[in-house]
């Protein structure tokens, strides 16, 4: 059984209107050559670690990412491009998922474990998180760009919280605002609301 | 973290569609590979390590290879376990050729239906360290006691995508594939379909003690010094050994200028004393996400059965490092390392026991 306390989020489904703009702010420069869906995963990624009062990781730390879609759309664009011609370098890159992990270990000058879990549920992503987590807690990102997008992530941090105070939770219910703990029981997902 | 052990395996690659063939084939100086001509200015022909196979449907041709290695691998034996497909380009060429849509839930359960897969499905997709990171993931769910069997199914295959890409990053060679060499002049790329079956119940032969990623994004497309040495002191600890506890390491060389350089500043500043080195990339090409467990498999099936690669280019000697003629006379804790986009840089402890 492994608790963990959730000491900051963004939870951003679907992200604001601004949402480009404060991304420009907090990367101190509108990105360049990288494509939205990566670009809505460090808007809430920074959001998160600000929320959790942390501008980048403990070194024994991890970023865990999980996506429906990932990217399919610049999936697509290469698809196109590769009709006539080679792909651009760049728009190739963007089709890697994992490379968004570089850019936000990159940003918080950080290095450690980061791993892509494509098409499964928030809460499977969680399971696999939590059984390699070390005191460095998890920085847990679920993020989409087709529907309006959503970009939410929690910061989590291992937990010595007990009591009966946890009821059981559905997968979606982790990107809840209302939850101050997540634990997994065996394969069962709890949570602790917010008082 | 309490090891797992390796109680089944499968490959099907350049070399042959089972462990088998391939060695047989690598033991007989291998195979050259076959060509794939991409369009515009940066295109032409490529030397790529295709699967031979007569199937030109990529669902099919897939189905076939991933059914053929998992038995191989006596997937049966574990599919109410956790299955991990590794993969960087999914099922994209069945897109490409209109068969499938860029869904990775789709994709992930096509794969679990063709092997009647019970149990939960994960999907890792770090790029080329994709294979290892579905390794170190699975051990951790083994020792949580979450499951006690899981496969590990790397799977990589014809695409333009991928080709094209790379390519387009100007990160291909025209000829061989050449690691460590004095000549190298990029990657060549191959297929494979690789299984490796993992039981918290001890098996004879090989356990896995441990493993590390390090993601460093400080260089997109390419690995960093510090980064290889941090992986090796994470595995190594991981796998609570000493660096002077290695025999042999499979690195990477894939034949990158640069990468190549890199990962041997790293080796010489990780160990003291570097132990003997091997590289299959010559033999099967870069696997890409499935190249983790297809070089695994190939591994230690070679030191079991005493077959080994042949280098026939010049080692670069700027390196410093130079890859093992021979298998060494003991190989009995053997470090294998996959270093890949986004800046990822994975390696996983072996023991046979």
């Amino acid at each position: 059984m492994k608790t963990f306390a959730v000491t900051g989020r963004c939870i951003a489904a679907p992200p604001p209107d601004d949402w480009r703009e404060s991304l420009t702010q907090m990367l101190g420069a509108k990105p360049r050559r990288i494509g939205t869906w990566a670009e809505l995963g460090l808007y809430g990624a920074l959001r998160c670690m600000a929320d959790a009062g942390e501008k980048t990781l403990p070194p024994d730390a991890q970023i865990w990412l999980g996506s429906r879609r990932g990217t399919y759309a610049a999936t697509d664009t290469v698809l196109d491009q590769l009709r006539e011609d080679l792909p651009m370098p760049l728009a190739f890159l963007q089709t890697q998922p994992s490379q968004l992990l570089a850019m936000l270990a990159a940003k918080m000058d950080w290095k450690g474990h980061a791993c892509f879990v494509a098409g499964t549920d928030p809460g499977a992503l969680l399971r696999l998180a939590a059984a390699q987590a070390g005191n460095g807690g998890i920085l847990l990102g679920w993020l989409d760009e087709m529907a309006g997008g959503e970009t939410n992530w929690l910061r989590l941090r291992p937990s010595a919280e007990a009591g009966a105070s946890f009821v059981a939770a559905a997968p979606d219910m982790l990107f809840s605002p209302q939850i101050s703990h997540v634990r997994l029981d065996k394969l069962e997902l709890k949570a602790r609301l917010l008082a | 973290m309490k090891p797992v052990y390796l109680s089944g395996r499968g490959l099907a690659c350049a070399l042959g569609q089972d462990v088998g063939t391939a060695l047989d084939v690598l033991r007989r100086d291998g195979v050259p590979p076959s060509h794939i001509s991409l369009p515009g200015m940066l295109g032409g022909n490529f030397p790529y390590y295709a699967i031979h196979s007569q199937q030109s449907d990529w669902n099919e041709r897939a189905r076939e290879l991933v059914q053929r290695v998992a038995a191989e691998a006596g997937a049966q034996q574990a599919s109410s376990g956790a299955l991990f497909i590794a993969t960087s380009s999914f099922d994209i060429g069945a897109v490409e050729q209109g068969a499938a849509k860029a869904d990775y839930r789709a994709f992930a359960e096509k794969i679990a239906s063709w092997l009647d897969w019970s149990g939960p499905v994960y999907v890792i997709s770090t790029a080329c360290t994709s294979s290892l990171n579905a390794l170190i993931a699975a051990q951790a769910l083994l020792d949580a006691g979450e499951v006690t069997e899981a496969l590990v199914l790397g799977v990589e295959l014809d695409n333009r995508l991928t080709l094209g890409g790379f390519a387009a990053l100007q990160l291909l060679s025209t000829g061989n594939s050449k690691p460590f060499g004095a000549t190298r002049d990029g990657l060549v790329l191959g297929e494979a379909v690789a299984a490796l079956r993992l039981s918290a119940r001890p098996a004879a032969g090989w356990t896995m003690l441990g493993g590390a990623n390090v993601v460093d994004g400080s260089q997109p497309t390419g690995a960093s010094a510090s980064a290889v040495v941090s992986m090796y002191q994470r595995a190594l600890e991981a796998s609570g050994l000493a660096a002077e506890a290695i025999d042999l390491i499979k690195v990477q060389a894939a034949g990158s200028p640069g990468n190549d350089a890199v990962e041997a500043q790293g080796l010489r500043e990780a160990f003291q004393v570097v132990p003997a080195l091997v590289s299959l990339k010559a033999a099967i090409g870069h696997t890409m996400g499935a190249s983790g467990a297809a070089e695994i498999v190939l591994l230690t099936a070679c030191l079991e059965q005493d077959v080994w690669p042949k280098y026939t280019d010049e080692t670069d000697a700027a390196l410093g490092v130079a890859l093992a003629a021979a298998a060494p006379g003991k190989a009995r804790r053997v470090l294998a390392t996959i270093l890949g986009f986004g800046g990822s840089h994975a390696s996983v402890v072996l023991e046979r026991t």
